[in-house]
């Protein structure tokens, strides 16, 4: 990322070159510099001039950047020269780890203008967008879905993508996501505005970083005193620090004087480097420069500990592979015997060809197998004899449990069926002692027409308790014949 | 496509810091982040192991849109990878239609790496040694280890 303003530099430079790309069309037109393979640079410049810059100047983010000298700057070059910057917020890099539910399942970086989709998904809108250009399915649960499906995510999201920390790209600091595009544009030093002598007699169409365009323009070429080369003034900065190979530079630590992109070599083989005890791991902490580190190796309190904690550590190491190892061929002979279980239930067949796999192992290998699984299948069966025996004792407590029951429900039923065949006698004896009464009485009338009256209570009574029937019959068949 | 280059140098970089056991992954050409040469190791456990095994992952340029094509460029003897110069291979996860854009190369390394340990027989390419594999394992096992050990070292 630190490579980052040097090329957008070249690049910019290289249009400088051609100013006829300018002229020509209007005052917007977005640049997008060139993506060379993965690490681009995560943000255009627009050629644009802002002319409400100056409502800006006042709110300034309270960021550790905006230095004196700064504002200075901003005063001096007039506020104009500011260039809008585009900042790409999936290439840039994020302060922290990032909540997963703030990416985007597509491309993996934390939402950029988010959307809701039917079934709850919130995706990027381009991101989404190229998706359903392929196929119209959701691409978490695949469910139907169309562009007018989709819904602006809830504020909440905006919110929290906003409060992101996120670095300039140009001067490394971390500021909230939202408010880094006004940051470049107006307060970075590190970041482009246009030459100062834009507005000149020169008009100079180049661009400068801010914390040097009030040096005036610096849009001339110069000889890098090392190197040889030839550049622009405001770029000389930036090569002297980074990219200048014959650059001397002294060392931070014995002040000899070298190369400074053999800084990084030097530094291991240089001598006034502190480097810590070669025992460190164990608790060492002794540092010193090599001349003396090697006097304190000779002393060093842990030199007899850390040889043995060494060999130790190795062991350990050895051990844990081995349990490594056992663990996995334990669990290949789980997995073994597990097939072999089920091979034995289905069928012979796949037993066989269980057994047939196992070849490799040696003959004792295999019988051992094979008696494990037939010890497992015995343990099996044992306990499943176990269960129906218990389901029998169940069986039969619950069987004995029934018939109290239903005895107990019997004895008070046949109580008052024995009950109610009483009453049903007496009502029986009832109803014949007032049908006989009846009787006598009818008799007693019209017995009393045709036949003599002394004949009936006393004579008739046990007499004619046998024809009952036919008598009533008659009776009633005389009744008829009175009525008509 | 410079959001599909973008979603794949992340997916690098997440892979080449934090490299799934036994497996890792370089750029072809580095100035190509489309495809990656990836060495897997034979997982323990498998007639593969102590094999080293070289693959080639392609990603499409409108990847994630679309599932990455994954080769292998070292012969195996596996029912889901055809035994020839091409080694193409088989796993659920990278046919277009189960293709996901949310899946990661992870994912697809971690699959192809559980598919050697646990070759799928029904789904094969290689009819021969899904064949064995099915009905005999032994010589299945005796002939992958042999295929291992001529061209996988």
């Amino acid at each position: 990322m630190n490579s980052g303003p040097d090329s957008a530099d070249v690049f910019l430079e290289s249009l400088g070159d051609s100013p006829s790309g300018e002229t020509s069309a209007p005052n917007t037109i977005a640049r997008p510099l060139p993506l060379s393979s993965f690490s681009s640079i995560p943000y255009t410049v627009q050629f644009e001039i802002n002319p409400e810059s100056t409502a800006f100047i006042t709110s300034s983010p309270g960021s550790p950047s905006l230095s004196a000298t700064h504002k200075e700057s901003l005063t001096l070059s007039s506020l104009e020269l500011n260039l809008r910057h585009t900042v790409d917020f999936r290439a840039i890099t994020y302060d922290g780890t990032i909540d997963e539910n703030l990416m985007c399942p597509i491309c993996r970086c934390p939402l950029v203008n988010p959307v809701l989709t039917d079934c709850d998904h919130i995706f990027c809108r381009e991101c989404i967008g190229d998706s359903l250009s392929h196929s119209e399915l959701c691409p978490i649960d695949r469910f139907p879905l169309s562009l007018k499906d989709l819904m602006k995510a809830p504020k909440m999201v905006f919110n929290q993508l906003d409060s992101l920390k996120a670095k300039c790209p140009c001067c490394n600091i971390a500021f909230a996501r939202s408010m880094l595009e006004h940051h470049m544009e107006k307060y970075c030093p590190e970041s482009l505005v246009r030459c100062s002598a834009l507005h000149s007699s020169k008009k100079c169409a180049g661009v400068v970083k801010r914390r040097l365009s009030d040096q005036g323009c610096l849009h001339y070429q110069v000889q890098c005193p090392d190197c040889m080369e030839t550049l622009e003034q405001a770029q000389m900065e930036d090569h002297c620090h980074t990219v200048c190979k014959q650059r001397l530079a002294p060392c931070e630590h014995c002040t000899t004087i070298i190369l400074r992109h053999k800084k990084v070599e030097h530094e291991e083989s240089c001598s006034e480097v502190c480097r810590p005890c070669q025992w460190k791991e164990y608790g060492c902490s002794y540092e010193a420069k090599q001349d003396n580190l090697q006097l304190h190796n000779d002393k060093c309190t842990f030199k007899l500990f850390g040889a043995i904690a060494e060999n130790i550590k190795k062991e350990v190491n050895d051990l844990r592979k081995e349990v490594g190892n056992l663990k996995e061929t334990n669990h290949l002979q789980e997995r073994r015997i597990k097939f072999l279980e089920s091979g034995q239930k289905a069928s012979e067949k796949p037993f066989e060809f269980m057994d047939s796999s196992d070849a490799n192992l040696s003959d004792t290998a295999n019988a051992e197998t094979l008696d494990t699984g037939h010890e497992y299948l015995l343990s099996l069966l044992e306990v499943q004899q176990n269960r129906i025996s218990n389901l029998a004792a169940e069986l039969s407590e619950l069987r004995a449990k029934h018939t109290v029951m239903l005895f107990n429900e019997t004895i008070p039923m046949k109580n008052e069926l024995a009950e109610l065949r009483s009453t049903q006698q007496v009502t029986c004896m009832h109803v014949r002692w007032l049908m006989r009464f009846r009787m006598q009485e009818n008799q007693r009338r019209f017995g009393g027409g045709p036949g003599p009256a002394p004949s009936g209570p006393d004579g008739g009574g046990p007499s004619n308790e046998m024809p009952l029937g036919r008598r009533l019959s008659d009776s009633m068949t005389r009744d008829l014949i009175t009525k008509l | 496509m410079a959001s599909s280059q973008k979603r794949i140098s992340k997916e690098l970089a997440e892979v080449t810091t934090n490299p799934p056991a036994g497996i890792t992954v370089s750029l072809v050409d580095e100035a190509n982040v489309h495809n990656w040469n990836i060495v897997m190791d034979g997982p323990e456990g498998s007639p593969y192991a102590g094999g080293k095994f070289k693959l080639l992952l392609v990603l499409p340029t409108d990847y994630p849109f679309k599932p990455p094509k994954i080769n292998f460029k070292t012969r195996i003897w596996h029912p889901n990878v055809t035994f020839d110069e091409h080694g193409s291979m088989c796993v659920g996860i990278l046919k277009p239609e189960a293709w996901k854009p949310s899946s990661k190369i992870m994912s697809v390394l971690t699959a192809t790496q559980q598919l050697l340990i646990e070759p799928v027989p029904d789904d094969a390419l290689e009819a021969n040694a899904a064949e064995k594999f099915k009905n005999n394992r032994a010589e299945f096992n005796k002939e992958a280890k042999e295929w291992t050990k001529k061209y996988a070292k």
